[in-house]
C-alpha cells in the first residue's frame, strides 16, 4: 500500500506526462505503419498503460471526479451522435460516387459498418447501466449482454463484409463468393 | 443550484484545495459549485454538509 510521502506527483506533472506519451505514441503509431510493423506500438502502448498506471498511484490529489464522469458521458453522446451523422452522409455521398471510383463503395461500406457497431457499443452499455441498477445479478446481465453483442457482430460481420462481391480481373467482372446481385454494368479496366 | 459552500468554507478556514481534497474531487469542482454553476451528487452534497458538520439543507438552496 502506498504512505502518503509516496504520492509525490501534481495532476499537472501527470497530465503532462500523459500528453507526451500520447505524441510519442502517435509518432510511433504512424512511423510503424509506413514500416509495416506492428509489434513495436503494441510493445509501446502496453509500456504507456503500465507507465500511466504507477504515475497514477503517485498523484496525491484527485484525476478525476464525478464532474468529469457527467462531462465524459454528454461529450461521448455527443461525439457518437456527431460521428454517426458524418459517417452517414459521407456513407450517402461515397455510395452515389462509386461510379467514379470502386474504392468509394469498401469505404462507405467500412463507414456503415463502424457506425453500426458503435451505435450497438454505446447501446449495450447503456443497456447494462440502465439495468444494473435495478438487479444484483450484475455479471449476468454482462454477459447476457456480451453475448447478444457478439452474435450481432457476427450477423452484422457476415452481412456487410465485403466477401460476396463482383471484382475486377483482367478486363473482366469474377464472381467472388456468391454475389446477391448481377455484375456491374460498367466497364472493367 | 444556489449554495452557501463559499462562506462555510471561509469560516472553517479551508482553501479550495484543501476542501476538495478532504471531499474527494478535483479543485474546480470546488470552484463550479461555489459558482452555482454545477450540481453535485448526493455523496458529494452529503460529504461536504458532513466536512462543515452542517446539513444539506443550510447548505443548499433551491431557486
Amino acid at each position: 500500500m502506498l504512505t502518503k510521502s509516496n504520492k509525490n506527483m501534481t495532476t499537472k506533472t501527470y497530465q503532462r506526462i500523459k500528453l507526451f506519451l500520447t505524441m510519442l505514441i502517435s509518432i510511433v503509431v504512424s512511423t510503424s505503419i509506413i514500416h509495416q510493423n506492428f509489434f513495436i506500438p503494441a510493445i509501446t502502448l502496453v509500456a504507456s498503460f503500465l507507465v500511466l498506471l504507477f504515475l497514477r498511484k503517485k498523484v496525491e490529489q484527485v484525476i478525476s471526479d464525478e464532474r468529469d464522469i457527467l462531462n465524459g458521458g454528454k461529450s461521448a453522446l455527443m461525439a457518437i451522435q456527431i460521428y454517426s451523422w458524418i459517417a452517414v452522409i459521407s456513407m450517402l455521398l461515397l455510395y452515389s460516387l462509386q461510379g467514379y471510383n470502386p474504392n468509394y463503395e469498401a469505404v462507405a461500406l467500412t463507414l456503415a459498418f463502424s457506425t453500426c457497431i458503435l451505435m450497438l457499443v454505446y447501446s449495450a452499455i447503456f443497456y447494462y447501466y440502465n439495468k444494473m441498477q435495478l438487479t444484483n445479478s450484475r455479471s449476468l446481465y454482462l454477459i447476457g449482454v456480451i453475448i447478444i453483442f457478439l452474435f450481432l457482430s457476427i450477423f452484422m460481420l457476415r452481412v456487410f463484409s465485403g466477401e460476396d462481391s463482383w471484382m475486377c480481373e483482367n478486363g473482366k467482372w469474377i464472381e467472388h463468393g456468391h454475389p446477391s446481385y448481377p455484375a456491374p454494368n460498367k466497364e472493367c479496366k | 443550484m444556489k449554495n452557501n459552500i463559499k462562506q462555510f468554507r471561509k469560516d472553517a478556514g479551508l482553501t479550495q484545495d484543501e476542501l476538495a481534497v478532504k471531499v474527494g474531487v478535483r479543485r474546480e469542482t470546488i470552484v463550479f459549485l461555489e459558482q452555482g454553476k454545477y450540481s453535485p451528487s448526493l455523496k458529494l452534497a452529503l460529504s461536504i454538509a458532513k466536512e462543515f458538520n452542517t446539513t444539506i439543507e443550510e447548505l443548499f438552496i433551491l431557486s
